[in-house]
């Protein structure tokens, strides 16, 4: 038991102390960490990629007339999978590594983009997923039920 | 000797006594089989005794849109011959009812109660049929799994109705623990009935995490996208239910996955059970009151999960697979820091391992507690480190290879104990396990040229084929069932974790004169949610008198017989 | 002005010594496990005074994760008024911020904020330790805020503006939508992507 003890001790002294000194020192995070999404607004083409595999449907696409387009982010509930860099054809999309999200206001996590467009009318969308899963059997997108924004 | 199990040998002893309708064997480790409806009790009891198969999962899918029936599917596994099979039953819309098999395999008890909740499929004779999965008040006739049944329509509940909670003995005082103010984990909710300090049986209610997830899988999301919703079942071992899932859609697509990508699988796996495992080592730690195992602990964990964030660029939901394979590559300049931190880990472990197992008051509080023998293993279908603790030797990565299973070398660690001390030996030698293949994983990496990471995918998936596959996680065996479907979706996608058998057989460790201060240490050492123990109401019946205890009550109950001990100790 | 007024008050009634209570309504135990990893020896939040309590009656801020189940908004409810003033609310995860993956099935609500109050949003699926540390510095004052919400729009030509008042209703025109929650604007085969 005393053994047991002493050796307890000995462990605790070899390690030291540890503790991080964020948040007073900056904590860069692991190369290649996903984090932030961030939208690069003059890449996009407003192809709709990334609304087609997003997990958690948070972007959200609607066709208000056919020539605007407006994509919705609703970055309050992503999941930073990353699953929008990786479809994206224009580099548009970009997980920067950024995690110091922490707001006092949801609205804060929230992307619109009014795209001038024209839309094709034979799918409906302007890029070649990379797998045949992603292939949409289905055309059109998810209706984005909050578009008088009542809820954001 | 046993005699060697086939799947024809399986059917052939099944055909002796049962009329077997349709059967079908798509690979030599598969078998599904069709009964009539009469006879399914009697086709799981000769599964179950006779051919001595473990009872893994029920499955109830509305299959009207398609054949216009209903289907219920029993699931069984053979683990010495490495088989799964399904006892298939075409059930009529206008007679939704199926002879519940429940009095023969125990272990079967909530997935009846779930079908019957969620599919609408009365089970006759279940010995408790009581509602499982939905909210209380949740209207009569409304079946969310059924085909139409709107993913998002949220009924109106009926606030009058509460849980038909059991009956305590006379007598006897009814310590509710849970589920109103859940602190650590997941919120369930157990009612212990206690005479005086003993424990004399308990009542359970969960389901409180009920999010829909399998409903959202077979009706919104497409195969791609369920990858990632399926490892958001469990934050602590995700990986292995979208690994699960992604196999099963392999398996019934017929999709190879290239080596590399399997090794990957496997390596990641594997990094999720040694975080897993100290993280419960320093959790039992803390729960007996013995924080120094809880700091340390997680100590050495802390690298391992900033190992997982540089590798897969996430420290839990890895989000590293897909349906073919995974998305990204582990890179020769990444082989060094991953070796450098087995080591570490390994190091560490072992010298906090050695310095705790002599504290002998620590030790107290495990031995003995929470019998578990291996019969009540087998009625329960308990799995994983539960199962192992007990000497039961079922291990899915040996008994089922998958990922890179087959290539690697490693033992599976069992303990004849029956208690809780068992169950955390076990675990701590998993953990050297698991740094072994970890180290194995980077040797076959290193040999393997670089390529593809994701195999050939057809153009379409082909409609109505069902895949199962299970994986080995950290606290058992993940079960996965999907049955393919049309546009890009599975039809039917049923997920069995390792803890819904494994906390249907706590009541089974509270055994006559068990303690109530050793009620959070058997439930933890299931390694369930631990959210249980951090708030409990007593109702002393003979008294009536009301109180509450909360955590630090509870910790204290818990705690004062450590001190107990400590005191004997230096007698 | 008003938002400054709280936070110094917060600051002040404080200080450093925030007990926190910690709830999950629904998570999958992900943000759970990084809310007790901050109280380990490389975090150690116990630096700042802050403190995991028992009982919500000892608390000061209310750290909620998970999406809120159907059973749990009673409790939740309750839990918030067991809370003394002044409380803070702080949302763990992707889940307890907005719902994430299951933000609108049958059992779930899909965000505390739809429940009770909520003072504090920290996202991530889930957040890693330090992105929780940060959370609960921003609410006591100690950390500026980093992000905004953008609105971007294109240029969108003169004319074709004038074109378009004419055409466009005044409300934005939803299309017809299939059980599964999907615009129907026509059929084609699965190659024509």
């Amino acid at each position: 038991m005393i053994a047991s003890k002493i050796r307890q001790i000995l462990i605790g002294k070899r390690a030291g102390s540890v503790t991080l000194k964020y948040p007073f020192e900056p904590r860069p995070s692991e190369p290649g960490y996903r984090g932030r999404v961030t939208v690069d607004t003059d890449k996009c083409v407003g192809c709709g990629g990334c609304a087609d595999v997003c997990p958690a449907r948070c972007i959200l696409i609607t066709d208000v007339s056919p020539f605007i387009r407006i994509i919705r982010r609703y970055l309050d509930r992503c999941i930073h999978c990353g699953r929008c860099e990786e479809v994206c054809a224009y580099d548009a999309l970009h997980l920067d590594g950024e995690y110091e999200l922490a707001t006092t206001d949801r609205k804060d996590l929230f992307i619109e983009q009014k795209l001038f467009m024209g839309t094709c009318n034979r799918c409906g969308r302007c890029y070649i997923p990379p797998t045949p899963l992603d292939r949409l059997m289905v055309v059109g997108f998810r209706k984005d039920e909050d578009l008088d924004g009542e809820t954001i | 000797m046993v005699q060697q199990l086939t799947t024809d040998t399986i059917l052939g002893r099944l055909s002796e006594s049962i009329p077997v309708i349709a059967s079908q064997s798509p690979t030599p480790h598969r078998l599904y089989i069709e009964v009539p409806k009469d006879r399914v009790k009697e086709a799981c009891r000769i599964l179950f005794e006779d051919l001595q198969g473990r009872y893994t999962i029920t499955v109830g899918t509305d299959r009207r849109p398609v054949n216009g029936k209903f289907e219920v599917l029993h699931f069984f596994s053979f683990d010495r011959d490495n088989i799964r099979m399904a006892v298939r039953v075409f059930l009529d819309p206008d007679d939704l009812t199926l002879e519940s098999i429940t009095p023969v395999i125990p272990g079967a008890g909530w997935a009846e109660r779930e079908i019957q909740d969620l599919v609408g499929i009365r089970v006759i004779g279940h010995p408790d049929p009581r509602p499982l999965a939905l909210p209380d008040g949740f209207p009569e006739g409304l079946y969310p799994l059924r085909k139409d049944y709107p993913y998002n329509y949220q009924p109106p509940l009926d606030e009058g109705k509460t849980f038909p909670f059991k009956e305590p003995p006379p007598d006897a005082t009814v310590v509710t623990v849970g589920p109103f103010f859940p602190v650590l984990e997941e919120p369930s909710q157990w009612r212990l009935f206690v005479d005086g300090e003993i424990v004399v049986g308990c009542d359970y209610r969960g389901f409180y995490n009920h999010r829909a997830i399998e409903k959202l899988g077979d009706s919104v999301l497409t195969y791609n996208q369920i990858v990632f919703l399926a490892e958001r079942i469990c934050g602590i071992c995700g990986c292995v239910h979208s690994t699960s899932y992604c196999q099963a859609v392999e398996e019934a697509a017929g999709i190879e996955v290239p080596l590399r990508a399997r090794v990957i699988r496997s390596l990641i796996l594997e990094l999720e059970r040694v975080h897993s495992h100290l993280l419960w080592l320093g959790l039992a730690c803390h729960i007996v009151g013995f924080d120094y195992g809880f700091m340390q602990s997680w100590r050495i964990r802390e690298p391992v999960m900033w190992l997982a964030e540089y590798l897969t660029g996430s420290r839990k939901h890895f989000s590293i697979n897909l349906v073919g394979g995974v998305r990204r590559d582990i890179v020769p300049d990444q082989f060094d820091r991953i070796l450098s931190v087995a080591d570490d880990v390994d190091r560490q472990t072992n010298e906090l391992v050695k310095a705790i197992q002599d504290d002998t008051a620590l030790i107290a509080r495990l031995k003995g507690v929470g019998i578990f023998t291996p019969e009540e293993v087998r009625l329960s279908g308990a799995v994983g480190p539960t199962a192992r603790g007990s000497g039961v030797a079922i291990d899915a990565r040996r008994d089922h290879p998958y990922a890179a299973y087959d290539l690697l070398q490693f033992e599976v660690v069992t303990h004849d104990g029956c208690d809780t001390l068992a169950r955390t030996l076990v675990r701590i030698g998993e953990i050297f396990e698991s740094l072994k293949m970890i180290r194995q994983c980077v040797n076959l990496l290193k040999d393997i040229p670089v390529g593809d990471l994701l195999g050939e995918i057809p153009e379409e998936i082909p409609p109505l084929k069902d895949g199962m596959h299970a994986v080995e996680a950290p606290r058992g065996e993940v079960f996965h069932y999907v049955l393919t479907g049309y546009e890009n979706r599975p039809y039917r996608w049923r997920v069995r974790a390792p803890s819904y058998q494994n906390i249907q057989s706590v009541p089974m460790m509270f055994k006559e004169g068990t303690y109530l201060a050793d009620v959070p240490i058997t439930l933890g050492s299931v390694d369930p949610c631990f959210s249980c123990t951090e708030r409990m109401e007593v109702v002393d019946q003979g008294r009536s008198q009301s109180y509450t205890l909360e955590e630090k009550d509870l910790l204290r109950l818990s705690r004062s017989k450590y001190r107990a001990l400590k005191a004997t100790e230096r007698k | 002005m008003k938002e400054g007024f709280i936070r110094k008050f917060h600051s002040k009634a404080f200080g450093r010594s925030l007990w926190v209570f910690h709830t999950n309504v629904g998570a999958c135990n992900g943000c759970d496990i990084e809310v007790l990893d901050v109280l380990t020896p490389f975090f150690d939040v116990e630096r700042f005074g802050i403190k995991l309590v028992g009982s919500p009656r000892h608390a000061d801020v209310l750290l909620v994760t998970g999406p809120v189940t159907r059973p749990m908004v009673e409790p939740l409810k309750r839990l918030y008024e067991a809370v003394p003033s002044p409380k803070l609310v702080v949302a763990i995860g992707a889940c307890a911020v907005g719902g994430c993956v299951w933000f609108d099935t049958y059992n779930v609500i899909g965000g505390v904020d739809k429940v009770i109050p909520v003072d504090i949003y920290i996202p991530g699926c889930p957040p890693k330790p330090e992105a929780i540390i940060y959370g609960v510095a921003l609410a006591l004052g100690l950390v500026p805020k980093k992000v905004g919400p953008a609105i971007e729009s294109h240029e969108i030509p003169m004319e074709v503006e004038d074109i378009l008042k004419e055409l466009t209703p005044s409300r934005p025109v939803a299309l017809p939508v299939n059980p599964d929650g999907k615009n129907d604007n026509g059929k084609q085969d699965g190659e024509g992507a």
